[in-house]
């Protein structure tokens, strides 16, 4: 990390933003697991992370350059990077203090195609970090997803009830089917193993939890249970405490496309920081999109 | 062999509210070193382990009055206990003297040989003893057998060791923060560089195969030893100018355990008004030493001390 003007001249990107925790939970999301590849893209909208499980389960995080104070991004084309993505947010949790907002500066690639990451508050404490990269692999399969229909099929609900149902969903375990109907509006989640549990989301009866709901004709998917776990279970606190909700899309073939919305807004200082003009910070939020592949199963009733 | 006396109002909300939690951090077992004029809770001192040595040193007069001891060994006692019982009897002491009113109560300690039920041996118990207007508690703690005369004399003279003052130390800005940094930093690597500069530069640094994750302190108040930072050094790394400072024979660099770094910072559960580090000659170990002052004032309370010595794991280039 050498004087700043010189390296400005070399990097892809040199970034800046303020609220490290925010990127923090966004990207803890997607982390189901102790060790994890991740390959990061880069370009003039944002940062896009993506980890991927042998061919089932795919999981992306946006970050768009909206939600950095500074975003300079000069390279041609979209440089790709791997790298490990536990020690990527132990090493950006090692930056953020609680009850303080502090601003960092990632910057790639380093002299030796690191990512650096520094912290820009003060001169005299500096935290510093360089982590390897790697030759990203490439996606080993194409999530391209697809409308199933004219009519999409999706419904909207709570995050905290999904991440509940689907936490309850762990003792029946190993397979999970997840049923549509339209008449009723409604959306089933069951599972079969050791004994059976069965969890219904009525669209007219819930309307609190299920807030959005569309179908035009019944389907059934089976999915499996560690997948699905996955694409909740590290839902950060915020994501409840500002009770959002989760979109989940089914798309052609029974993909399942679960969507998260995470707030980088920065740390609310509100008795400090209130603008002399009633100005408030727009909304910024990371989107996360988790792919799922249905089982391949026999008994799959879509008509 | 005989050790009675009083614990002071100001001895109990010591131990009670500050030391014994911060020491319990330090580890499970504990020596307790009575002489003619203090008592010392020492941590690791006589095992020659691998585990840091927390060394805590209170005047007779900070914990007890009417203090009483006398032994064959120049009036020493020392012993080993479980530090977690000892909070536990004090306070519950702490409990029955501030639910009885009247202001009467006073807390006794001494050393007792009991015989313990389903037993035929007699074992000695450091004895708690709260007597009110209506009701006395007697709680005892087991402890072990008190050293004997060549173990006593091998504590003393790694207490005398342990006393070695590093040349140069420089002030932890804030402890809290420090310590939410190490804490969060424990999860990248387990060994932690340490260097620290005659200009009052403290950086630490973990550095694997994977990631180097560091911090730089600058301009921190510097005790000892001091030098003025080149000028040239302003716009450097942090990496870099420790580099040069430590070729310069202005800084010493070493290397700890993160683990035992940020059970020093546990300390600051017994409420030091401020904290250093520096690192022994020879680079013998990294020294941390809290600092208490006088109620109400910025003098140097000197009848409390506190300090640990961290491991070295690697000489580094000192």
């Amino acid at each position: 990390m050498s004087s700043s003007a010189i390296e400005a001249d070399t990097s892809d990107l040199v970034c800046q933003l303020d609220n490290v925790q925010g990127i923090v939970d966004a990207l803890s999301t997607v982390r189901w697991k102790r060790h994890q590849d991740a390959v990061v893209e880069l370009s003039e909208h944002g940062v896009v992370l993506i980890v991927e499980e042998t061919g089932c389960l795919q999981a992306k995080v946006y970050l768009q350059k909206e939600l950095f104070i500074r975003y300079e991004y000069t390279a041609q084309g979209r440089p790709r990077f791997g790298l490990s993505l536990g020690l990527f947010v132990d090493c950006l949790n090692t930056f953020s203090v609680p009850g303080h907002s502090s601003t960092i500066e990632i910057r790639y690639p380093g002299p030796d195609m690191q990512l650096l990451i520094k912290s820009a508050d003060s001169l005299d404490d500096c935290i510093y970090a360089e982590i390897r990269t790697r030759i990203p692999e490439t996606i080993s399969w194409d999530y391209n997803f697809e409308p199933a229909g004219s009519t999409p099929l999706s419904f909207t609900v709570k995050s905290a009830a999904l991440k509940e149902a689907i936490d309850d969903l762990e003792w029946p375990g190993s397979s999970i089917q997840i049923i549509l109907k339209p008449v009723p509006p409604s959306v089933t989640f069951r599972g079969e193993g050791h004994g059976d549990l069965q969890i219904d989301f009525m669209y007219y009866a819930n309307t609190d939890l299920l807030i959005a709901f569309h179908c035009d004709h019944q389907v059934s998917y089976r999915y499996k249970y560690k997948f699905l776990r996955a694409t909740t279970s590290n839902i950060p606190s915020s994501v409840t405490k500002d009770n959002r909700g989760s979109k989940l899309t089914i798309g052609r073939g029974g993909m399942l496309k679960v969507q998260h919305l995470v707030s980088v807004a920065r740390p609310s200082t509100s008795h400090q920081h209130i603008d002399s003009a009633g100005y408030q910070q727009p909304s910024r939020i990371a989107y996360i999109e988790f792919f799922v592949k249905p089982e391949e199963d026999e008994d799959t009733v879509n008509d | 062999m005989k050790f009675k006396a009083f614990v002071t109002e100001n001895g109990v909300s010591l131990l009670d509210r500050r030391f014994l939690p911060a020491l319990d951090k330090m580890g499970k077992i504990c020596h307790l070193f009575l002489t003619r004029e203090h008592a010392f809770f020492l941590h690791n001192l006589l095992t020659t382990s691998d585990g840091i040595q927390s060394i805590a040193q209170f005047r007779k007069q900070a914990l007890f009055d009417d203090y009483r001891i006398s032994s064959q060994n120049e009036d020493r006692i020392a012993f080993a206990f479980d530090i977690s019982l000892l909070l536990r009897a004090v306070r519950s002491s702490v409990s029955i003297i501030s639910s009885e009113s009247g202001g009467a109560n006073r807390l006794q300690v001494k050393l007792v040989k009991k015989l313990p039920p389903n037993s035929t041996q007699p074992m000695p118990f450091l004895t708690f003893e709260t007597k009110g207007y209506k009701s006395a508690v007697i709680q005892d703690v087991p402890i072990s057998k008190p050293l004997s005369r060549d173990q006593l004399l091998q504590l003393q003279a790694a207490l005398d060791a342990a006393q070695d003052l590093p040349q140069t130390l420089v002030q932890v800005p804030d402890l809290n923060r420090l310590q939410n940094f190490v804490d969060r930093m424990k999860h990248v690597g387990d060994l932690l560089n340490v260097s620290i500069s005659k200009y009052g530069d403290l950086h630490l640094q973990i550095s694997t195969t994977l990631i180097t994750l560091g911090a730089e302190f600058r301009k921190l108040l510097v005790v000892g030893d001091k030098a003025q930072a080149p000028d040239e050094d302003r716009d450097l790394s942090a990496q870099t100018r420790s580099e040069r400072a430590i070729l310069m024979g202005d800084a010493q660099n070493v290397q700890v355990s993160v683990r035992h770094f940020s059970k020093s910072l546990q300390c600051h559960l017994a409420k030091p008004d401020c904290a250093f580090y520096g690192i022994a000659p020879q680079g013998a170990c990294l020294t941390v030493i809290f600092q208490f002052f006088i109620p109400g004032t910025r003098q140097t309370d000197k009848s409390i001390s506190l300090h640990c010595r961290l491991p070295v794991l690697d000489p580094g280039s000192s």
